[in-house]
């Protein structure tokens, strides 16, 4: 059988093109060259990046405005593919089984579980991110940045942007929206059918934040994963949900599939809450005709999570040396303002704004602000950090398992 | 001859070996790189397997049976080479063009209790809010899913079914009302026995599609229980690599259901078409 199996996957490593000596990452064959040395190495290159490509306003700043000025500046063309998440794990491993040193991406969009896990499979190359010119501006300072869910990043991933969950609500329906969570609770007793959260990303992000809501805060779940912990903040976080399941839509027997879908029943007036891991979300949405204009972001005052995104190059990128001139040009601040501006993202920078010269600090205070926005302070005051991202498994995978009643939840 | 049967096969040889190998940790995310029955036993043991499994196998069978229903009754109606039965054959099978995940597209922006449907009901005053129109996509009995799914099939189903009544003509059936048989009698006794031999492999090939279909139901199918098809994307991208083992397990399922349906009709078709003399 394993003979039988070691032939297929080694049918796909037949012509894959530029190999690499085995054991080695493609980033190794970079180290010690200098950085102009690797702009040369780039120029004229392609650069496939492997992303999620699920937003519009996400692919035409990717599509329609970075993809360009690499071409200008480096004569790189970027091609963005779809893959997210577990896709780019399974998609890596499948490579690895198959023989390939020379993959299908040399950049990889990725955060949290998604890069716990390449490192775990060893299928990130790096260190490589304090190499990146424009790495010397990165806001380093912040707990937000500076660590993924709790890992440091090692250099094996550079940030890329930052995002804070905020609850959506429509200001026409709800002019007096709760404040936090228990206020929420009464809520959603009081209006029958009216919320709910899906069973994705989001929706975890969402019950992550009750947990540590009902649990003390995150604290109580910081420093690595504790099973007891865990099981005890679950435990509570079931209870409420469980007292609220008759209130939720369809009477909490069903849940949308994904965010896509939460924003869907909102914007069709089958519920009143939407949510988002972009707190600036909202106002792209609402912008695009997606969501109502009267749309507005909310953040409670337990605290929401906030982290950072970010870029990794695989261990057989075929174009490293492309793969990290993309990742500098995306720290810069051309780029990084671009895709904070309310009209094309609004995706948080991830740069230290005091540190950058004087005309660029001019302009990232000269943003325009869209009226509907949350204020920098509020955002500062109630963000809260993530944690181990075997706290998200868990409760992703549990969560479903309790829904789906009579199945045991291991403990 | 028997390399073409071979060329075609060795593709879903190649993948059944790699899933049995994954299903045992030998490759893929998580893999172990000894062999164990673990995660097979794990899954086969899930409450949630066996629920997906029975209802997927339900809303195929409503999905298919529907689908075979209408296919026959468009068959029947518009069998001649007239200018109405040509438009109505034209008409049924519009929705064969139609890609499966718009098809589930169209599904939700009609069924759903904000959809075209509730928004009619609603306009009549039938209904005063959404909530008040039946659940009819995410719901438990996966009307909606059976429903569209139907829909898209019975497009296929009705092409084959014209077909096969338009080529054997209406001769028999003449022949038997000639002799006084009533209508429902003709049908009973000539239409459909020349009719479901012919169609049976095509409604075996849609039962197994749609038993299978993933995008549709991700689009329509509730949460609780899952359909196995989203079963398997669900444990394919756990974040927790150990269980992806299951993603393969659990379709491996999907083909015994598969090669189940196969040999079932297999069976059936030599019970009732004995090989001749």
């Amino acid at each position: 059988m394993a003979a039988l199996v070691a032939a297929i996957t080694s049918l796909g490593a037949c012509g894959t093109g530029r190999e690499l000596p085995a054991g080695q990452s493609a980033i190794d064959s970079l180290r010690g060259q200098s950085w102009d040395s690797v702009v040369a190495r780039a120029r004229g290159s392609e650069v496939v990046w492997r992303m999620w490509r699920g937003d519009r306003s996400i692919n035409t700043y990717v599509d329609g405005w970075v993809a360009p000025q690499l071409q200008q500046r480096y004569g790189i063309t970027l091609r963005a593919v779809e893959g997210q998440g577990p896709e780019i794990v399974n998609q890596l491993v499948i490579e690895r089984e198959a023989g390939r040193r020379a993959g299908t991406a040399s950049l990889l969009w990725i955060n949290g579980e998604t890069f716990a896990n390449l490192r775990r499979e060893r299928l990130l190359g790096g260190p490589w991110a304090g190499r990146l010119p424009n790495a010397a501006f990165v806001d380093s300072a912040s707990p937000i940045i500076r660590r993924d869910f709790e890992q440091d990043p090692e250099g094996y991933e550079s940030p890329w942007g930052r995002v804070q969950f905020a609850l959506i609500y429509d200001t026409l329906r709800t002019p007096r929206p709760p404040r936090n969570v228990a206020e929420l609770g009464a809520w959603i007793r009081a209006h029958p059918g009216r919320f709910t959260f899906d069973q994705g990303f989001t929706g975890t992000t969402f019950q992550k934040i009750m947990l540590y809501a009902l649990n003390g805060g995150a604290e109580h779940f910081a420093g690595g994963f504790d099973s007891t912990r865990y099981v005890g903040g679950r435990d509570r976080l079931w209870a409420w949900l469980d007292s609220l399941r008759p209130f939720l839509w369809r009477r909490g027997e069903t849940y949308p599939t994904d965010v896509a879908a939460v924003h869907r029943l909102f914007a069709n007036n089958e519920i009143d809450w939407s949510m988002s891991n972009n707190e600036n979300d909202v106002i792209a949405k609402a912008r695009q005709g997606i969501l109502p204009v009267t749309a507005k972001p909310l953040l409670l005052q337990d605290g929401t999570i906030a982290n950072a995104h970010y870029v990794g190059i695989p261990f057989n990128a075929p174009n490293a040396a492309g793969a990290m001139v993309v990742a500098n040009f995306l720290l810069s601040p051309e780029a990084q303002l671009e895709k904070q501006r309310p009209d094309v993202w609004a995706d948080g920078t991830v740069l230290d704004v005091s540190r950058l010269p004087a005309e660029w600090r001019a302009r990232f205070s000269a943003l325009a602000v869209d009226p509907r926005a949350l204020p920098r302070d509020s955002l500062a005051r109630y963000a809260v950090p993530e944690v181990s991202p075997r706290y998200h498994e868990r409760l992703t995978a549990d969560w479903l398992a309790h829904i789906r009643a009579g199945v045991p939840v291991a403990r | 001859m028997l390399l073409a049967a071979a060329s075609l096969a060795a593709p879903v040889l190649a993948g059944i070996v790699y899933s049995v190998a994954a299903s045992v940790g030998l490759v893929g995310a998580g893999a172990t790189g000894h062999a164990s029955m673990a995660r097979v036993a794990y899954v086969l043991s899930e409450r949630v397997s066996w629920a997906s499994l029975l209802w997927t196998l339900g809303v195929s069978a409503v999905a298919t049976t529907l689908a075979t229903a209408g296919a026959v009754v468009v068959a029947v109606m518009f069998r001649d080479n007239t200018t109405m039965h040509r438009t109505g054959r034209l008409l049924a099978s519009l929705p064969l063009p139609i890609p499966h995940v718009v098809a589930g597209a169209l599904g939700l922006w009609s069924l759903s209790q904000s959809g075209m449907l509730a928004r009619v009901a609603f306009a009549l005053g039938v209904i005063a809010q959404p909530a008040d129109m039946p659940a009819l996509v995410y719901d438990h009995f996966g009307a909606g899913l059976a429903l569209t799914l139907a829909w898209k099939e019975m497009a296929f189903l009705g092409v084959v079914a014209t077909a096969l009544l338009v080529t054997r003509g209406s001769a028999a059936e003449e022949a038997a009302r000639t002799l006084g048989a009533s209508a429902r009698v003709a049908f009973r006794r000539v239409t459909w026995p020349l009719l479901w031999r012919g169609l049976a492999p095509a409604v075996v090939a849609v039962f197994v599609f749609v038993t299978g279909n993933y995008e549709v139901a991700a689009l329509l199918a509730p949460s609780n229980p899952p359909a196995l098809a989203l079963l398997v994307a669900e444990r394919a991208a756990d974040a927790d690599l150990s269980r992806r083992g299951d993603a393969y397990v659990a379709s491996l399922l999907l083909l015994g259901i598969a090669v189940a349906a196969v040999a079932v009709h297999e069976w059936a078709r030599a019970r009732w078409e004995p090989l001749a003399p």
